[in-house]
């Protein structure tokens, strides 16, 4: 039976199911394969080869995330060989790569880089200009191609494809001149793309980035603190991370941006949509209120202490109460606030105010 | 939801009713997609084209409002054809007999003439849904929003208990929910009728529970729901506190509810910004958002998670939380929470369902891989519950409830020849006081507009981009008019998200007799043209989803604004994202 399911990972036995690639069981064993194209959520292409293993029997090298595994298969994923193939090909992704660490990295971690580096992948085999085209008039405001960082890993358009379905971005010219690109060169914002960001988030190193950091060249990703939290959006939950500049606002934090959480941790597998992901300059706004307001005699708005606020909101609230009754008052909560909130909110309804006269607004 | 985001990418059959998932719940069609490449088979049934139905194997068009023929048909076939689980119904329900019957007389050819959809798609979709195992219905607004909202889902209710399509993953019912923490405001006892938890205000037991535990003397009578409470505000209601909702913008019948705001001895609101209903505050106290404050909100597949503090609020805006527990405490409460971890804890402590989640559990578990925790969740040792009646029904049995089709409250006649819905795009969020603020969001979709069918805009002298005058009963709202093939012959559609021309006026606020949710999904309404599109300002308006777009009949190249590029570009989009033209 033994030899059925299981299969010899440097010279450990492993079980797998039918289906599962060498990378599948390695990640389950914590046991670290390099990859830069693949994805758990995408089909795999193997095109990158960053994730080449040995299998005994086999002439060439094989790529972990795209090798289905066959019982019995004896397999290394770090050896000489592997370690020879690995720096060459790093090395050769890199002559045409960014090799200083700022100019690597505006924006999102940068894989490639961080690979070749931990590799130590020998970064002077020459310089050659990209020739990729950028689409440097695509007035969309969320998403910024840089191309002499892209590899063509396609992971974006697969991304777009196979999850987000729409098809918005794409592989488009030939040879040295392929890059992303959409129908005619169009703006994002005038192809079927739902801005969800995906392509960004997929990136392995940051050729797709978020454009308003990198614009008003905030502190790379790196620099930022990660606070994970719900979104506040729709019924779903998303975790997301706020990325927040500590130091912005004098010391009171700026969010510079948000990231997914990696797939498989969340309910929403690292996936968010245009809202998550990108609708939250609202939280910095200028019209947000900053101050208690109490509405005077002139029947305009004025400005006003915490402690006047609150004398004015109770005394107006208690003498409804006395005189109509406790049932005149409706205490109208929200489900854009939190458990607590609302909890309080029913609470002092009912235990402050003695009435039962209280709803979410979640109508629409 | 019954059921878990994550099982949705392993179901063979989706039935998707009432609901834009793509738009609305972008992460759940997502998932929804994947089950579909996986090879599983969605039904839509919807009176508007959405982006799911371009990738559905059938699309149910059908008349708006007519939901209970459909699904009552549906149990009918299930019926007639000896596809229900019979076993399943012996051992875990009530009052079969009387759905048995009840649904009889809707034999499909009878609903084929009333909904607008064959006969045969009736019976064919029943079948699929009764004979694949892990089928699974998904529901929201366009299910609820009606006068018989609570009818239509007890059809959705009676399809799953008939066929067994319960307890088991990747089946089940499935409402999602449109705001973050619906579920959660419900679970924590915002409601005229349950204390936190789903326990009733009246039972006696809960009541001296909780008077118990609160120490002060509680009213054992219900309270006014939402919709009853702004029927009456000006009224019998003469004092308002609101907490982060415009309800100006979101409740139907605006122009009623306004003059009743003026009627108003008092007004206490606590917002981030500005908005219509703010305008009638005499206090406002200035609120944190999501980002710069702690707590937890519950998604729609029962999952606690936790909101944490990224930054902190600007100038004097404090955590709604603290704010309302200052103000009880000028009204003589003594409350006395240090943090939210405390009233979390509370709310623990006096409801079962939640009894065993904390923030502290919060911080430090993972479960089956992700964060959060489902309720139910009795102990602090319990893991949490995936899918909810896993081994049977959760309390007792389940009902079978019969149910007779009524029509909506108002229908189209010779006044207004329309019938109106409302909804939500992508890239919008309810009153938009968030999404507006977002350039890329305001890109895509920076003006109001209706969706007409050509038929219709034909008939009224209507074109594409014109200025166009909705009126119904209750008011009036002057937006762009989008012709598309999107809507059905007869039918309008509107985002209810500008404030310039807000849907609301035009909705009716006829509620549902149950949960009081008003009717926003149908209404009778006309449509004029005001202007003609070359008189309009120019900018670039931005349909949510374009496919679908009626276009002849005007040049592109002396288009005024940019929007009927868009459209032209639409026009050569495929209605299939899979098959690129170019
Ligand atoms: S932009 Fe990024 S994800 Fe897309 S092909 Fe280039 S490197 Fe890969
Ligand atoms: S933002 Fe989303 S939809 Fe747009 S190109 Fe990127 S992946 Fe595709
Ligand atoms: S990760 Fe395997 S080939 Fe790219």
């Amino acid at each position: 039976m033994s030899d059925k399911s299981t299969i010899k990972l440097n010279g450990r036995e492993y079980d797998f199911a039918p289906g599962e690639t060498v990378l599948d069981v390695a990640a389950r064993h914590d046991i670290y394969i390099p990859t830069l194209c693949h994805d758990p959520r995408l089909d795999a292409v193997g095109a990158c080869r960053t994730c080449l293993v040995e299998i005994d029997g086999w002439r060439r090298l094989a790529p972990a995330c795209a090798t289905q595994l066959e019982p019995g298969m004896e397999i290394a994923s770090e050896n000489e060989r592997i370690d020879r193939h690995r720096q060459t090909l790093l090395s050769l992704y890199m002559t045409d790569h960014p090799t200083d660490p700022a100019a690597a990295e505006p924006g999102a971690p940068n894989e490639l880089h961080a690979m070749a580096s931990h590799y130590e992948a020998p970064m002077d085999w020459g310089y050659m200009e990209s020739l990729r085209d950028a689409r440097p008039d695509d007035r969309n405001p969320y998403v910024l191609f840089e191309p002499d960082l892209c590899i063509l890993c396609a992971r974006c358009t697969r991304y777009c494809d196979e999850i987000e379905g729409v098809n918005a971005i794409t592989l488009a010219g030939r040879a040295s001149e392929t890059t992303i690109s959409t129908v005619d060169k169009l703006s994002l914002m005038d192809t079927s793309c739902e801005l969800c960001g995906g392509c960004i988030d997929v990136c392995p190193t940051g050729a797709m980035g978020k454009k308003m950091p990198l614009v008003r060249g905030d502190k790379p990703e790196r620099e930022l603190d990660k606070v994970r939290t719900t979104c506040n959006f729709c019924g779903v939950g998303c975790q997301l991370d706020l990325n927040v500049d500590r130091d912005a606002r004098d010391g009171q934090g700026r969010i510079v941006k948000v990231t997914s959480p990696p797939v498989g941790t969340t309910t929403n597998d690292g996936n968010l949509c245009v809202k998550g992901r990108f609708a939250y300059d609202f939280v910095h706004h200028e019209d947000r209120i900053t101050t208690p307001l109490i509405r005077g005699e002139d029947g305009e708005l004025h400005p006003a202490s915490w402690d006047e606020a609150l004398q004015a909101a109770a005394s107006g609230l208690l003498a409804v109460k006395d005189k109509h009754g406790k049932d005149s008052l409706g205490f109208v909560s929200s489900s854009r606030c939190t458990m607590e909130e609302n909890f309080l909110v029913q609470k002092m309804s009912r235990a402050v105010f003695g009435t039962n006269n209280v709803h979410q607004c979640a109508a629409t | 939801m019954t059921n878990s985001i994550g099982e949705i990418r392993d179901a063979e059959f989706l039935f998707v009713i009432g609901s834009n998932t793509s738009e609305a719940h972008p992460i759940i069609a997502m998932e929804m997609k994947r089950a579909v490449k996986a090879g599983a088979t969605m039904v839509v049934a919807d009176p508007r084209s959405i982006w799911m139905t371009s990738i559905s194997e059938k699309h149910l068009q059908l008349r708006p409002g007519t939901d209970v023929w459909l699904l009552n048909a549906m149990a009918n076939v299930i019926v007639t054809e000896g596809l229900v689980d019979q076993e399943f119904i012996d051992e875990n329900t009530e009052d079969w007999e009387k759905v048995r019957e009840s649904v009889l007389r809707y034999t499909p050819e009878e609903a084929e003439k009333v909904t607008g959809i064959s006969a045969d798609d009736i019976r064919w979709t029943a079948r699929k849904y009764a004979t694949t195992e892990k089928a699974g219905i998904y529901y929201t607004l366009g299910i609820t929003e009606h006068s018989h909202g609570t009818d239509n889902v007890y059809c959705l209710a009676n399809l799953v208990l008939m066929t067994g399509h319960l307890g088991k993953p990747s089946s089940g019912m499935n409402p999602l929910r449109g705001q973050n923490n619906v579920q959660g405001a419900n679970d924590a006892g915002a409601t005229p009728v349950f204390l936190p938890g789903y326990q009733r205000v009246d039972d006696p037991e809960v009541h001296a529970r909780y008077e118990k535990s609160w120490g002060v003397e509680l009213s054992p009578v219900p309270g006014l729901n939402l919709n009853e409470m702004m029927k009456t505000v000006g009224d019998d209601i003469k004092g308002l506190f609101i907490m982060g909702e415009d309800i100006i913008i979101s409740e139907p019948n605006v122009t009623k509810l306004e003059k009743g705001m003026n009627n108003l001895d008092f007004v206490v609101t606590q917002e981030p910004f500005h908005n219509e209903t703010t305008r009638y505050a005499d206090v406002i106290f200035p609120a944190a958002v999501f980002a710069e404050k702690e707590g937890t909100f519950t998604n729609s597949e029962r999952r606690v998670q936790r909101v944490r503090k990224g930054v902190e609020p600007p100038g004097e805006a404090r955590a709604d939380w603290e704010i309302v527990q200052a103000l009880a405490n000028a009204c003589g409460a003594g409350w006395n929470y240090t943090n939210t971890a405390d009233v979390y804890d509370e709310l623990a402590r006096d409801a079962d369902k939640f009894a065993g989640i904390s923030h502290e559990r919060l911080e430090t578990e993972m479960h089956e891989g992700k964060t959060g925790i489902q309720w139910p969740c009795p102990d602090p040792e319990h893991p949490g519950t995936e899918y909810l009646h896993e081994n049977g029904i959760l309390r007792g049995k389940g009902l079978f409830v019969p149910v007779e089709y009524r029509p909506s409250m108002e229908l189209e006649d010779e006044d207004y020849g329309l019938l109106l819905s409302t909804g939500r795009t992508l890239y919008h969020y309810n009153a938009a006081t968030q999404t507006r603020r977002e350039q890329g969001l305001h890109m895509k979709q920076s003006d109001a507009f209706v969706e007409i069918h050509p038929r219709d805009a034909r008939k009224r002298g209507v074109s594409h981009g014109d200025m166009v005058r909705v009126s119904t009963r209750r008011g009036d709202v002057e937006c762009r008019a989008i012709v598309s093939r999107q809507v059905r012959p007869g039918c309008i559609w509107m985002p209810l998200h500008f404030g310039e021309a807000r849907a609301n006026v035009l909705t009716n606020d006829a509620g549902d007799p149950i949960t009081g949710t008003a009717e926003y999904k149908v209404c009778a309404a006309e449509i004029v043209k005001v202007a003609d599109r070359s008189e309009t300002k120019s900018g670039e308006l931005f349909p949510g989803s374009y496919y679908q777009i009626e276009g002849p009949g005007y040049n592109v190249a002396e288009a005024p604004y940019g929007a009927l590029k868009v459209a032209e570009e639409a026009l050569r989009q495929p209605l299939s994202p899979d098959k690129p033209e170019t």
